[in-house]
């Protein structure tokens, strides 16, 4: 600004000199020379301002105002510290929560995918649409994936996944180490590196091809101490030797929908997944855990769709036994991975932004309670010819001022609370597995801008209530009145519809918080249909050479188990092949002997388990009719199946079935057929608030062929079921010293970890509800005891004329009562319309659960009285002689 | 009370301070004292221009740079600044006169229907 030094240099000058030149030429008017100054003064003006008006020419005026009205709101906040403490620290708490649930939503829905391109990656599943069984994530056939694969033009590449686990073994103690099986184009699909050595080619992804392993930079550096020379050395996997071909880079994350952001248990080895000629020929088992596609760079998702429903109808024509009813999802890699966890995040988050706009209205009622206080103080400015415009620019000053001191306090609120969970040992386990570990979450960039955005948000919000006052602000009256607030009590005022709307959004946040709660406890007390206690469960998974033949695992079942059961302290134990409420769940289809033949598509589908005896007597499921399984059901003896409940009821629902039987398949098939020996309680499976479907149950001991094995043990012991672990341990490598055994918990903490997400998302909304419960009692106590005090010369007056004390508390508590009500009221109303949103996390109850908003009206209510009869009882106390001279 | 005080003076209306300035400058370039007498001597004394109100008007001009600023020596040898108008504020004087006409003929023409 050149021209601006230049043209206020010398200024003054000008003026004195245009002044001088009045004054003579006055005087050579005849006018006396004193006279002749004032009369050029007096012709010239007020000097001072048009210093000032030129002053304002050259300023950037806007933004020295904003300097000026900064340090002028510094210092109001400054002089009135008690008031400033409660407004910053209030904002605090709202913009803390929210910048904390923020930084979840950032990490967890808006930070891209780390790979290039992510918006192009997709996951395929098969989309299946039976009359007993739908799903639209169904694991797809190696069968189907090489037909999508081959016939689709969407796409750049398709790549097979398979979850596979491995026993690593080696020098140090034997570990269970998660991994894929996955297709050599997996890592270019993705377009991601590695940091030792290289990915497998083509050639090597082939049946017989050589044994190659990818390593993740977490397992290189923990088991193998970082060592540069990793690549090209062999390590042992289960039992077999591979040979390490490189490590991914250090922020490689696989595209795991189920443990995405956990990475203690994510992926760490990688093998090609050679499928044979004829697994790329099998359409009927669904082994394959989703497959991985890059969209071609013109395609779009809707034409990908599209192009694989023709394909999938025409693989429906080609193969009717195995593609009836299966079409082919494709889902966005986004979706896939944080869909689950989306909406919920969601919906915290719209319950963390009422409790924000509870903040704005408690601090634009302590602004009110203020500017009426500070009536003559803004008269005053405005006689003095300040326009209006300026004062509420002034006004916004403060309360944004306000609100980025309340934002700053609310940042550190949140990243010291983000800490404090991390120390929290409990909270650590209990991480939800769709969400990233707390120890992710930071406050970044993107959280920081989006505090500093809803804090002046929040300023712009709560600053209008102060400027509402300053547009109706009558000059005169303010002058003479002294600044006391001239507002009628019985007038509706601004503050009580501000209340109102507090304690209506601090219904909803309860109402939120009490359905999630009575979902919580009505899951809680859902009987499983098996004893939780006293059961300890673990993983062993026998894969090696000597397991390769199923009688082979099945006899190393049978010893294993019985070792197990002379460790002191145990009564029983049993195997299975998925432990309940894991989120797993096997299903296949099949025949009734005796009913007429169906197609494949229409076969009903069942739960199938593959267990050991003594599995049901282990978990306490019950035998309710036949018998259990036993070590005496062998390939020699005819094929026996145990069912539940369920199963028996749906089809042979007027029947003993016992001795009925079934065959996997249609009915014609070559499978053998199953004798149906006894029938068990149902029990939750796949997880708590599922109901249970039908059930088959098979013997390990009767296994005659495949691959299929017991992952999971569980053990009934006497007293403390972790005390037994150690004693089950060395029983199990008493037989195979290189056995892993992995996840070993009790089966309540199984039964906690699979509720963790609900309970993760009650905790939040339940601390938000408090914070709104808080907000709501402040608030209301904050205006009715105002209110109170404007009143006192008027209580004074009606005591003086022969009101009794409680007529005056009547008086009190009905102005506050009332505001309370009306609130509550509003409040129900509005929750009834929002819970709807919130349906997908309840359970067992409906949205408009009369016992959670009765629970929540009640609470309101509660702390309504409380927050009134404090100012009512002061009221009542009040003398009439102080309350006269009150001013 | 001068003798100047029974004529009936008129404030300024709003910018039109600007034009007079533009118009006042057209016949050269000259300094601020300079202006204001011309402003009051060719209005008759009608005009009521405060003296100061001139610089900030001065100012606003030459930020729009309608008018420029150089130092020059005024009638009775003082350094002063000289007022210059540019071609920028030629333009725009006569952009604001035509509009000044329309404008007054506008409000003659309400006031005085019969004419």
């Amino acid at each position: 600004m050149g021209r601006r030094k230049r043209m206020l240099e010398n200024f003054d000058q000008d003026l004195r000199d245009h002044i001088e030149t009045e004054t003579q030429d006055n005087i050579e008017r005849g006018m006396p020379p004193e006279e002749a100054r004032y009369a050029a003064l007096r012709k010239f003006g007020n000097v001072t301002r048009v210093k000032e008006e030129v002053w304002e020419v050259w300023s950037v005026i806007w933004l020295e105002q904003l300097v000026q009205d900064v340090r002028y709101a510094a210092r109001v906040l400054r002089k009135s510290p008690g008031f400033t403490a409660v407004a910053v620290l209030t904002l605090a708490l709202g913009i803390g929560a929210n910048t904390a649930i923020f930084s979840v939503v950032q990490a967890v829905i808006l930070e891209p995918l780390p790979y290039p391109q992510p918006n192009r990656l997709v996951m395929l599943w098969e989309r299946v649409r039976l009359r007993n069984y739908q799903n639209d994530l169904n694991d797809p056939s190696p069968g189907n994936f090489a037909d999508w694969r081959t016939q689709n033009l969407v796409f750049e590449d398709i790549a097979a996944i398979q979850d596979k686990s491995f026993n690593l073994t080696g020098n140090a103690e034997p570990v269970r180490v998660e991994g894929e099986a996955v297709s050599a184009s997996l890592f270019s699909l993705l377009r991601v590196h590695t940091a030792l050595g290289r990915t497998f080619n083509v050639d090597e992804d082939v049946p017989g091809g050589p044994h190659v392993v990818v390593m993740g930079y977490g397992l290189w550096v923990s088991r193998f101490g970082a060592d540069p020379q990793i690549v090209h050395k062999s390590i042992l996997l289960d039992g077999v030797s591979y040979q390490v071909i490189g490590v991914m880079d250090r922020n490689f994350r696989f595209p795991d929908p189920a443990n995405f952001h956990a990475s203690d248990q994510a992926d760490q080895l990688w093998v090609p997944i050679a499928l044979s000629p004829t697994d790329l020929s099998n359409h009927g088992s669904h082994s394959l855990q989703g497959a991985l596609a890059r969209l071609n760079p013109e395609a779009t998702l809707g034409q990908a769709q599209v192009q694989m429903d023709a394909i999938a109808r025409r693989l429906t024509l080609e193969h009717p036994s195995t593609n009836e009813g299966v079409g082919v999802n494709v889902v966005p890699l986004r979706e896939q991975l944080v869909g689950n966890v989306e909406s919920e995040l969601w919906i915290l988050f719209g319950f963390v932004a009422l409790v924000l706009l509870m903040v704005c209205a408690n601090v634009a009622n302590l602004l009110l309670v203020r500017a009426s206080t500070r009536g003559r103080e803004l008269a005053m400015r405005i006689a003095l010819g300040a326009s209006r415009m300026r004062i509420l620019r002034q006004l916004f000053t403060e309360s944004l001022l306000l609100a980025l001191f309340g934002g700053c306090a609310g940042v550190l609120f949140a990243s010291w609370g983000l800490r404090a969970l991390q120390g929290v040992r409990a909270l650590q386990t209990l991480g939800p597995s769709g969400l990233p570990s707390v120890g992710k979450l930071g406050v970044g960039t993107p959280v920081l801008v989006f505090s500093l955005a809803i804090s002046l948000l929040a300023g712009l919000l709560f600053g209008m209530a102060p400027t509402w006052q300053v547009m109706r602000c009558n000059v005169q009256r303010g002058l003479k009145e002294g600044g006391r607030e001239s507002d009628s009590p019985s007038r509706l005022s601004l503050r009580d519809v501000l209340v109102v709307a507090e304690i209506a959004l601090g219904v909803i946040v309860v109402v939120g918080a009490a359905l999630l709660l009575r979902s919580f406890l009505l899951l809680q007390q859902t009987p499983l249909g098996f004893d939780p206690r006293g059961l300890l469960t673990l993983r062993v998974i026998p894969r090696s050479t000597q397991y390769s033949q199923p009688w082979q695992r099945s006899s190393f079942y049978r010893q294993a188990l019985a070792k197990i059961q002379e460790v002191p302290g145990v009564k029983s134990a049993g195997a299975v092949s998925f432990l309940p409420l894991t989120f797993f769940q096997a299903s296949k289809g099949f025949s009734v002997e005796g009913q007429p033949a169906l197609t494949s598509g229409q076969l009903p589908m069942a739960v199938y388990d593959l267990v050991s005896p003594g599995y049901f007597e282990t978990l306490g499921v019950p035998v309710l009719e036949g018998r259990d399984l036993s070590w005496s059901d062998t390939l020699q003896t005819f094929p026996v199946i145990v069912i539940n409940e369920a199963m028996a009821q749906t089809y042979w629902p007027n029947e003993d079935p016992i001795g009925k039987r079934i065959k996997e398949g249609r009915a014609d098939g070559a499978m053998p057929w199953l004798t149906v020996v006894g029938v068990v309680g149902n029990f939750r499976h796949f997880d708590v608030a599922s109901q249970p479907r039908p059930a088959i149950f098979s013997p390990i001991s009767q296994l005659a062929e495949g691959t299929a094995l017991l992952r999971d043990w569980v053990v009934r012991t006497i007293g403390n079921p972790l005390a037994t672990a150690a004693g089950v341990r060395q029983a199990i490598w008493s037989l195979d010293k290189d056995l892993p055994i992995s996840r070993v918990q009790t089966m309540e903490e199984v039964r906690s970890s699979s509720v963790v997400e609900q309970q993760f998302t009650l905790l939040l909304l339940g601390l938000f509800a408090g914070l709104a419960v808080v907000l709501a009692s402040v608030g209301l106590y904050g205006v009715t005891a105002y209110a109170t005090a404007m009143r006192t010369r008027e209580i004074g007056i009606r005591m003086a004329l022969g009101a009794q004390r409680h007529d005056v508390m009547r008086l009190v508590l009905f102005h506050g009562a009332t505001l309370g009500f009306v609130g509550v009221g509003t409040g129900i109303v509005a929750a009834l319309l929002l819970t709807r949103l919130m349906t997908a996390l309840l359970y067992g109850i409906r949205a408009s659960d009369p016992l959670a908003f009765g629970a929540a009206a009640i609470l309101l209510s509660a702390v309504i009285l409380v927050a009134c009869c404090i100012p009512a009882r002061r009221a009542m106390r009040t003398d009439p002689v102080v309350a006269l001279r009150y001013e | 009370m001068s003798t100047k005080g029974q004529k009936e003076r008129i404030e300024l209306l709003q910018g039109t301070l600007d034009l007079l300035i533009l118009r006042t400058l057209l016949l050269g370039p000259t300094h601020g004292h300079a202006i204001a007498k011309a402003i009051q001597f060719k209005s008759d004394d009608v005009l009521l221009v405060e003296q100061g109100s001139l610089y900030p008007a001065l100012h606003r001009l030459i930020k729009r740079r309608w008018i420029s600023v150089e130092e020059g020596t005024s009638e009775n040898n003082r350094r002063a600044k000289f007022y210059r108008l540019t071609a920028k504020g030629r333009r725009q004087l006569e952009l604001e006169t035509s509009k000044w006409d329309k404008l007054a003929g506008a409000i003659t023409r309400i006031l005085r229907p019969a004419e």
